[in-house]
């Protein structure tokens, strides 16, 4: 070899060794890596059964276990354009380059995957492919699906396949180059998607693992609570530090004490995943919001109460943008008390106070109660703008309460005017959010 | 009012009284008085009041809480009632129009009210009152901006709003027209 080509080599050898130790150092550990303990094969495994469905549905049929495996996936919000019929797909997401639509997962044979064989399913849903051997974004979360058992993604497929077909199709994408090029997706999945199945943690108690299983493989919470990285997959050296996904913050869900989940309570915890709503810490809306009506408040109390066992476990991850304490209850009278701009107190008074109260603690509900919530607690105010602007609707069994959408009737002048005051009077620190950032806020959300 | 029609044609399903819970038997504290009769736990409380109760004196307006008609007191705090789920409200004071002139601040309101002849066409005016004899019980000598900021979620289509403005005033000075 020639000294040119020697030195040629060196540099290519180089060049690869960068690359590959970019890739490694971008993807970071995997979701449960943080746990550490010693892995076992599931067939393996001796305390417990991490996976499947609850006790009582042990004896069901393969579709009610499916039924119940798929609403713990939460597979319909995605799947179902509002209006639409349930999983026809056609929910727009918008992305910065583009929109993506989801699919038609009804038993249709044109429209949907009535076709699909027991592998393909497997294939889509554990790892990105296609029935036609096109890969999918990762805005389907198969990198977390991936962790599912077989027989427990088998179920819900016989549960999708037990549901009428819909003949529907989606529009077609958007995207722009290169993300249009779906063939580079094979290369983001090599890296990105760990292909595996769930493995209990041996030095775990059997209710951890069932709620790692249930947080990871189903629920998939990391998709929302979990910031990304340059590659757009889960950053987890941040693990459940809070993100924005689809123009909503989803919050810190680390074992944080002061932005996290360290200081609620048990009770606080099941509460808001089986109810939508904790006393003092407000009430779940926009995602969050369906995520309780259409998965956590249909599981079994034993599956909530894993699901708070594996939370509590996941490293504390401040996010030093929110204040350390939420702020205390407002003054009772309108003339005390942080006196933001004329204008948001004007929209207020007309159309919030009335059930929000002057204090944030609500005369109509506690779950109407702004006092405590990070909504009004992030400076940035994305939700409080957001909830604005498409309203919220809180399912309990004693009832719904609802608050009607304002986005149609006030302009993005007003919302923003109304979020820095709301803000400012019943949080830490007020907003500056202008007519602009509400329309990108508008620009954000999935329909 | 264009911006409150807008809102209300989006969300009217949000507050259809036909609600398909199951009933149950409920029981609540009106006007000082302990009543029972069956009812979703999610139909509003306008509705119990009106339809199933009778009373209706308390007006439905725009049903997603954002022109004050359905206005009614909660603990004394003034409430709307067209988003408010019976669930809500048991073992909490209820009072209505057709009791608030038996409250001191009620009764003063409605004195003023007929004093000043506030009232045009009339709909919104039980709204008007309920909200003026909270803010009145809570804030004795109200001025401009607290008039405001407890008034500003009624709406009045005649516009009597000056009068209403002067009639608070009548009432809390305890002064004749």
């Amino acid at each position: 070899m020639s000294g040119k080509m020697r030195i040629l080599t060196g540099f290519v050898v180089i060049a690869i060794l960068v690359v590959v130790l970019g890739v490694w150092i971008i993807r970071g550990p995997g979701p449960l890596d943080f746990a550490g303990g010693a892995k076992v094969a599931l067939a393996d495994n001796r305390a417990g059964k991490p996976t499947g469905v609850p006790a009582k549905l042990e004896k069901a049929s393969l579709v009610e276990r499916g039924e119940y495996l798929a609403k713990a996936a939460d597979c319909m919000v995605c799947h179902t354009k509002p209006g639409e019929k349930d999983y026809s797909g056609g929910l727009g997401f918008k992305l910065p380059f583009g929109t993506l639509y989801s699919t038609n997962i009804t038993p249709d044979k044109d429209t949907g995957i009535g076709n699909y064989s027991d592998q393909d399913f497997l294939n889509a849903v554990q790892r990105g492919k296609r029935h036609d051997g096109a890969r999918l974004y990762p805005a389907m979360p198969y990198t977390s699906y991936t962790y599912m058992t077989d027989d427990d993604a088998l179920a819900v497929k016989a549960y999708l396949f037990s549901l009428p077909a819909v003949r529907a199709k989606p529009p077609e994408n958007t995207l722009s180059f290169p993300f249009n090029q779906r063939w580079a997706m094979i290369v983001w999945s090599a890296v990105f998607n760990p292909d595996t199945r769930f493995t209990p943690d041996t030095s775990k108690s059997p209710e951890w693992n069932r709620g790692a299983y249930l947080v990871e493989a189903l629920a998939h919470c990391g998709e929302c609570h979990t910031p990304r990285n340059l590659g757009f997959a889960l950053d987890n050296r941040k693990k459940f530090g809070g993100a924005i996904t689809a123009g909503w913050r989803a919050f810190n869900i680390s074992s944080d004490k002061a932005t996290g989940l360290g200081n609620w309570s048990d009770a606080d915890l099941i509460s808001y995943l089986s109810l939508g709503h904790a006393p003092g810490h407000g009430s779940a809306s926009g995602p969050m919001g369906e995520a309780v009506d259409h998965s956590f408040s249909q599981f079994a109390p034993e599956d909530i109460r894993s699901i708070v066992a594996y939370l509590r476990s996941v490293p504390p991850q401040p996010s030093p943008d929110l204040p350390a304490t939420t702020a205390p209850v407002a003054p009772a009278s309108h003339k005390d008390g942080v006196t933001a701009d004329a204008r948001g107190k004007m929209l207020f008074a007309g159309a919030c106070a009335s059930c929000h109260g002057w204090s944030g603690e609500s005369p109509v509900s506690p779950m109407a109660t702004l006092t405590g919530t990070w909504a009004v607690n992030d400076p940035a105010a994305t939700n409080v703008a957001q909830i604005v602007i498409s309203g919220t609707k809180r399912h309990t069994p004693d009832g719904a309460l609802s608050m009607p959408a304002f986005g149609e009737a006030y302009t993005d002048d007003e919302i923003a005017a109304v979020a820095n005051y709301v803000t400012a009077r019943f949080g830490t620190k007020g907003s500056k959010l202008t007519a602009k950032d509400v329309a990108e806020l508008r620009e954000q959300t999935a329909e | 009012m264009f911006m409150v029609a807008r809102i209300f044609v989006e969300l009217i399903a949000v507050s259809d009284p036909s609600s398909k819970g199951m009933h149950m038997a409920t029981t609540l504290t009106i006007n000082g008085e302990t009543t029972s009769f069956d009812a979703p736990p999610d139909m509003p409380l306008l509705w119990v009041l009106r339809d199933i109760l009778g009373m209706t004196g308390t007006k439905f307006g725009c049903g997603i809480a954002q022109c004050g008609a359905c206005t009614v007191h909660v603990d004394g705090k003034a409430v709307r009632s067209c988003v408010l789920p019976v669930s809500a409200v048991a073992n909490r004071a209820i009072t209505t129009i057709e009791h608030v002139g038996s409250t001191p601040a009620g009764a003063k309101v409605q004195k003023a009210w007929l004093d000043a002849e506030v009232v045009q066409c009339g709909y919104c005016q039980s709204g008007q009152i309920m909200s003026a004899a909270a803010l009145l019980a809570a804030t004795p000598n109200p001025d401009d901006s607290d008039i405001d900021a407890a008034m500003a979620g009624n709406i009045c289509r005649c516009g009597t709003y000056v009068r209403i403005r002067e009639a608070i005033k009548h009432a809390a000075n305890g002064r004749q027209s």
